[in-house]
């Protein structure tokens, strides 16, 4: 009896050590580290690069298992400044927003050189500059997030207040306020809506946020302590993660095909408009050299933030995003 | 005879509970040492609700949602009414409705709120009607069983007195259909809260749903729980105010019970 008792103590002892000694998304697998990556979408051919390193054996060479978690944006980010996950994609103005509440992550790897939020009109409405929005309708998902930052960044930049204009929240339905004409401009990613109303035969005039300003892009964030305590691990995640960006941008179509194995519904689609897609994307992307935060693009978001009353006041932007992993 | 000791003891025991409450979270969220983006103290929370009052903005966003509450629930309360009617008195008008009815309750709203901010445009129109929709089902449900629940003796009764259809209505139907009815009136009001709310996440600028989606893009947490709490007192003030009418309007019922 008594050895029995020792025996269930015994386990229970293993079975409290073993789910305090390790947090509840990081387990070794084998000699892999597996990696939960929330990505802020739905699966899509524009995450191809992570798709490709994947297929190619990118991570599994640096000893990473990957897994894709497609919840929002905003929830990677909690999450890894919860130090709960490693790693998370996301789009740059999120790092100093979550920063200036006291979240400890930090960006280390510029996937996205230009920002990729566009006005999108139809070429009707002769919207063909910033100042050409005072007046209209735009629709866009909501009032935070980088449509909103993007556009409001823009329209900093030529001085026109948001009163000037009526912005409509719509949620991620503008291809089809579009459509509808209920709106007289909508925003949006470039490698997506455009691609996608063109596709549907409409003629459009853009308005890239690029164009006007450089501020961060999506990009690879992870925490504080990953990088005090195991920055061999993020050394690891980068190099995968740029050898995946650098292969699909030598290699489209090959990507393109990894892409069908993630991306349900994807052979069934206009596979010339989502070849599009991505290829728009990887223009977006910043190769020279690759993975490469840009500081003055940190400067101006920030700048931007704060005017928008985002951020209540200024952060230390050298703790926000490094280079050294990505160089 | 109401005894004064009783409510307040009924209030002291209410005011006595959201205390511990207040202890037990402000003791989890400083011990666990949990930061507040995850869980904020009722402190954080606290000075966050006297931000947002101080400010306004408060009270415009909760304002707003109440208006989209009540307009949905006058909606969806008033198609419930006149549905619920024409279905528990004609078998003919149930069989042809019931399965459409019964089947689009099985579309989660969330789903439909993104078509109809397509089909009605980003305004409050959306919002209305998704609150409408979500109340319409229990209201529709409760007004049928209600009418059904008539005792067959009590239309005999009125048609021998040769009431009218207007007096069978109002001085039996509606009397008699009424307990039940404000059932689902107590489920439908609080209904129609989450149904406004669901209407801002996909798409609103103003609102306490918008409240909540900024709170949570700005990793503000203290924001959230402002919005939330107040969605729940909007909820209970709803909820109170259908048990009020309830006892209003079903004294009479008491008094024949001899209460």
């Amino acid at each position: 009896m008594k050895k029995k008792i020792g025996l269930i103590l015994i386990l229970l002892v293993m079975l409290v050590t073993a789910c305090s000694g390790q947090t509840p998304v990081q387990q070794a697998s084998g000699e892999l580290t597996h990696i939960r990556l929330p990505m802020g979408y739905i699966p899509n051919v524009q995450y191809a690069p992570f798709y490709t390193a994947v297929e190619k054996g990118f991570f599994t060479e640096v000893g990473i298992e990957l897994e894709f978690d497609y919840s929002y944006e905003t929830d990677g980010v909690a999450l890894v400044g919860a130090e709960e996950l490693h790693f998370s994609i996301v789009s740059g103005e999120q790092v100093p927003i979550a920063r200036a509440e006291g979240l400890p992550i930090v960006y280390v790897l510029a996937w996205y050189e230009k920002y990729p939020i566009v006005v999108i009109s139809r070429t009707e409405q002769n919207i063909l500059n910033p100042e050409d929005l005072v007046g209209k309708r735009v629709a866009l998902p909501g009032l935070f997030g980088a449509n909103y930052v993007g556009l409001r960044a823009l329209m900093g930049e030529v001085n026109i207040a948001e009163s000037d204009l009526t912005l409509e929240s719509v949620g991620f339905n503008q291809v089809e306020i579009l459509a509808a004409g209920t709106s007289d401009a909508i925003v949006g990613y470039l490698a997506n809506e455009p691609v996608q109303l063109s596709a549907l035969g409409y003629d459009l005039n853009l308005i890239l946020v690029a164009d006007y300003l450089d501020l961060v892009s999506n990009g690879l964030i992870t925490n504080e302590k990953t990088i005090s305590e195991n920055p061999d691990l993020v050394r690891r995640m980068v190099s995968a993660s740029l050898k995946g960006i650098q292969y699909t941008v030598e290699n489209p179509e090959e990507a393109f095909e990894f892409c069908k194995k993630y991306v349900e519904g994807l052979e069934d689609a206009d596979l010339d408009v989502q070849m599009e897609v991505l290829l728009t994307s990887i223009e977006l992307y910043q190769t020279d050299p690759y993975g490469y935060s840009q500081p003055e693009a940190w400067s101006t978001m920030q700048d931007v933030l704060i005017k928008m009353e985002l951020m209540k006041k200024e952060i230390n932007l050298d703790d926000a995003y490094t280079n050294e992993f990505s160089q | 005879m109401i005894n004064p000791w009783e409510i307040i003891k009924k209030i002291g025991f209410i005011f006595l509970s959201g205390l511990v409450a207040l202890i037990l979270w402000q003791s989890f969220t400083s011990l666990s040492d949990i930061p507040s983006f995850i869980f904020p103290t009722p402190f954080e929370v606290w000075e966050k609700f006297l931000s947002v009052t101080k400010d306004g903005s408060l009270l415009f966003h909760t304002l707003i949602t109440l208006q989209e509450v009540l307009l949905g629930l006058t909606l969806g309360l008033s198609a419930a009414i006149i549905t619920g009617y024409f279905l528990a008195k004609s078998r003919l008008v149930e069989r042809v409705l019931s399965p459409y009815i019964v089947a689009s309750q099985s579309i989660p709203i969330v789903a439909i709120a993104p078509l109809l901010v397509i089909w009605l445009g980003p305004g409050i129109l959306s919002k209305i009607l998704t609150s409408a929709l979500i109340v319409f089902f229990p209201v529709l449900v409760n007004t049928i069983v209600g009418l059904r629940s008539v005792p067959k003796e009590l239309y005999d009764l009125l048609k021998s007195l040769q009431a009218n259809p207007w007096q069978r209505i109002f001085k039996l139907e509606i009397p008699a259909a009424m307990p039940v009815f404000l059932g689902g009136l107590r489920i439908g009001a609080t209904l129609a809260v989450i149904g406004a709310v669901v209407g801002e996440f996909v798409g609103a600028d103003k609102g306490l749903g918008f409240l909540v989606s900024v709170g949570r893009g700005l990793y503000d947490t203290s924001l959230v729980f402002v919005a939330v709490f107040t969605l729940v007192v909007l909820a209970l003030g709803l909820y109170g105010s259908v048990v009020f009418l309830e006892s209003r309007l079903l004294s009479w019922q008491k008094e024949n019970n001899g209460q």
